[in-house]
């Protein structure tokens, strides 16, 4: 199972995949979108992320037929999106929290 | 294309398994990466190439290590800087080792009963039987410890005590 919280990457290819089924390369636009240009991914990060995520099946790859091997797309499995779920609302509460530390170190 | 031949090449680092699940798709989206890169600097394309050897090297060692049985190298290449575990996790590696000490304690004890030496003035060894005795006491006392941190470890488990309450016990909003 993936360690928690997520690493930043592998956040930000399930919440692409949150989205629409994508294949690798769309993945890694659109990561490279979300995050205004900060992180890039290369393929081989990519395909380990992909390869775990699938071991623990957050995603699955979608079977079309006519489909060369190189353009396998991936979904999010029920799972997946529960973990995705479950991680954002950690992170709104970690927000939550740090505005509040904030606000009352500041008055 | 001689890039695509070259990247070929370096998926040769991965694994069989690998390559055969995934080889041809990283292939082609390579491929398109590369392609973007056309239109743009030298710099910029070096810097292409630079993360996607360095992502195929460190990909590679990553799956040929898991294929050994572990999971993750981030011991050696911590790449999750910001992660922390919040699970509460038994510590097993620690019990090993005291385990691994111990025996080694204890094949030292073992030893020392049989070593003599008549070479010295006076002839010293083998270590009195009485010695061996206290092997029986290192025992005992370990499988107190044991019993006694296990015991405190569930009870901590049960309640989930790792600290994890305590950040669901600030949700609060100011008062």
């Amino acid at each position: 199972m993936e360690s928690w919280p997520l690493t930043e990457p592998v956040l930000l290819i399930l919440l692409s995949l949150a989205e629409q089924s994508r294949h690798g390369y769309s993945i890694l636009k659109d990561v490279e979108q979300m995050s205004d240009g900060r992180v890039v991914l290369s393929t081989g990060t990519l395909y380990g992320a992909l390869r775990r995520l699938l071991d623990d099946e957050w995603i699955e790859r979608i079977e079309e037929e006519d489909t060369p091997r190189g353009r396998q797309a991936y979904r999010l499995t029920t799972r997946g999106r529960k973990n995705l779920q479950l991680e954002v609302g950690r992170m709104k509460h970690l927000t939550r929290l740090a505005n509040l530390r904030i606000v009352v170190k500041e008055a | 294309m001689l890039s695509l031949s070259i990247y070929r090449s370096l998926l040769r680092l991965y694994p069989a398994l690998h390559r055969e699940r995934f080889g041809e798709e990283m292939v082609a989206v390579f491929g398109e990466m590369e392609t973007d890169t056309v239109s743009k600097s030298m710099i910029e394309r070096a810097a292409f190439w630079i993360r996607e050897t360095a992502g195929v090297a460190s990909g590679a060692l990553k799956e040929h290590w898991r294929g050994l049985g572990f999971d993750s190298i981030g011991l050696w290449f911590p790449q999750r800087r910001f992660t922390m575990r919040t699970e509460f996790r038994f510590p097993k590696t620690t019990a090993v080792l005291m385990t691994i000490i111990l025996a080694g304690v204890v094949l030292a004890i073992k030893k020392g009963e049989t070593i003599s030496s008549s070479h010295v003035n006076p002839p010293i060894g083998p270590l009195p039987p009485t010695h061996s005795v206290l092997l029986g006491g290192i025992f005992l006392t370990l499988a107190f410890f044991y019993a006694v941190g296990l015991i405190g470890w569930a009870i901590l488990f049960a309640m989930r005590r790792s600290g994890v309450h305590r950040l669901a016990e600030t949700s609060g909003g100011p008062k």
